[in-house]
């Protein structure tokens, strides 16, 4: 009974392919969190009752719905659940020069990252093959920030990981769009891939890449 | 008492973003020295610490470079003693973080491309802009400050309200925050800019002022107060 109670305290509302909603899924699983996943599909236009009841201002996913209550903004939902559930392996660390520097780059990949990919999928052309190198220019950055270390959370999996490693299953979606040699272009961040791939939450989370392309291809209707 | 690394702020005492950070150092009690950076012509020492925003405010703690104005705010709350900036609840400090984004995306943005546009494009983001600062003004729910009793991560967040906003309704001669409608904010700003630890860091309504008379930013303003004039 009690068990049952807890998997409803926590509602995730996502759809699979939302690299935002994502990371809210990652964070719980790490933190074994059990949670109900109630799918908002993002292909019909107007978004349901629940979207527009718990996040009113931006009617946008990820929610977290903790104990009847929203929390919204992917990084948010993420250091929330670092926050609420402290007991278990932090995935921000101790130090508040790198608490900050997780953050700065979090920041980095939302303002940056996402941004290029878009005008990728969505541009043709010269500006497609110019937002492609602006990517992987941002990507290469990440890779210097990560050296060689396990994670960007250092030896554990952490807040920067999760913030980051949903953008990876797109990486099929850039060679195949794009014809991009991930593997040549990006050596270190695959390695790193491939590193959380070993996790049973990211195996689990993050979709294939021939799925993740084949939705966006439905989204930015390409091809 | 142990002896802590030097602190200093690379800023630009016209920018909002830049009051963020010295507002959190103020408040925590951190001395720093402030190195006034010519926005025009900019120096080595920033840019080799934000490569990659090449922005303002960047705080040097030691040999430490932090960069982003609330990314400050949280370092700076972390990392020196003194009154908490951030509430203790996770749940408040979700609040709290979800509301200083909010800001930065639905209320400076569309009102940044209100000086950008014209006519109807325009009308509309001012329309955005104060239907978003009437959301952010309902969390102040009768409180002091967005933080409650004492000023907080928030009201440091949304400070460029408390004063910025009075320079361009200064130098337009049209409010934004119109007597009638935004009553609580315009209590909040005075309360504000009431505070010791912020007056210290706070620049003068005629300061700013002249910064953005000397850019070419004044005429882009006016065209923004007589789409409002018509609104109103």
């Amino acid at each position: 009974m009690a068990a049952a109670a807890a998997a409803v305290e926590v509602t995730v509302v996502d759809f699979w392919c939302n690299e935002f909603g994502m990371r809210a899924r990652l964070a719980l699983r790490e933190k074994r969190v059990p949670f109900e996943f109630v799918e908002e599909d993002l292909r019909v236009r107007e978004r349901s009752d629940l979207v527009r009841r718990m996040n009113p201002v931006h009617r946008a996913i990820p929610i977290l719905i903790h104990a009847g209550r929203p929390v919204c903004g992917s990084l948010n939902i993420v250091e929330y659940v670092d926050e609420v559930w402290s007991k278990t392996p932090r995935l921000l660390p101790a130090d508040p020069l790198e608490r900050a520097n997780a953050r700065f780059w979090a920041d980095f990949v939302d303002q940056k990252v996402y941004d290029a990919q878009a005008r990728f999928f969505t541009n043709r052309g010269e500006e497609k093959a110019a937002a492609m190198a602006e990517l992987l220019g941002h990507l290469r950055r990440l890779e210097a920030v990560l050296r060689d270390r396990p994670f960007f959370g250092g030896d554990e999996f952490g807040f920067l990981d999760v913030a980051l490693v949903p953008f990876s299953s797109m990486f099929y979606g850039y060679e195949r769009h794009g014809g991009v040699d991930m593997e040549a272009e990006c050596p270190v961040l695959l390695r790193w891939v491939r590193r959380c791939g070993e996790r049973v939450s990211v195996r689990d989370v993050l979709p294939s890449g021939q799925d993740m392309y084949a939705i966006h291809k439905e989204f930015y209707q390409t091809e | 008492m142990s002896s802590s690394p030097p602190v200093k702020l690379i800023g630009h005492f016209a920018s909002p973003f830049v009051h963020r950070a010295a507002a959190a150092l103020r408040l925590k009690g951190v001395p720093y020295e402030f190195i006034q950076e010519d926005l025009e012509n900019k120096s080595e020492l920033m840019l080799a610490n934000n490569p990659i925003h090449k922005k303002v405010p960047v705080l040097l703690h030691g040999d430490r470079a932090v960069c982003e104005s609330l990314v400050i705010v949280e370092y700076v709350d972390e990392a020196f003693d003194g009154p908490p900036l951030l509430p203790a609840d996770p749940y408040d400090r979700a609040m709290a973080r979800f509301w200083a984004h909010f800001m930065d995306t639905k209320c400076r943005t569309p009102l940044v491309l209100s000086f950008l546009t014209e006519g109807e494009q325009q009308e509309g983001f001012l329309k955005e802009t104060k239907e978003n600062l009437a959301l952010l003004e309902a969390q102040l729910d009768g409180k002091r400050f967005f933080g409650g009793d004492s000023v907080g991560y928030l009201d440091i967040a949304l400070s460029g309200m408390s004063r910025w906003m009075a320079v361009f309704e200064e130098m337009t001669g049209v409010s934004l925050l119109a007597d009638d409608d935004f009553a609580a904010l315009r209590r909040w700003a005075k309360e504000y800019t009431s505070n010791e630890a912020v007056m210290q860091c706070l620049p003068g309504i005629e300061q700013i002022k002249g910064h953005f008379s000397a850019t070419a930013k004044k005429d882009k303003v006016k065209a923004v107060a007589t789409a409002m004039q018509q609104q109103q």
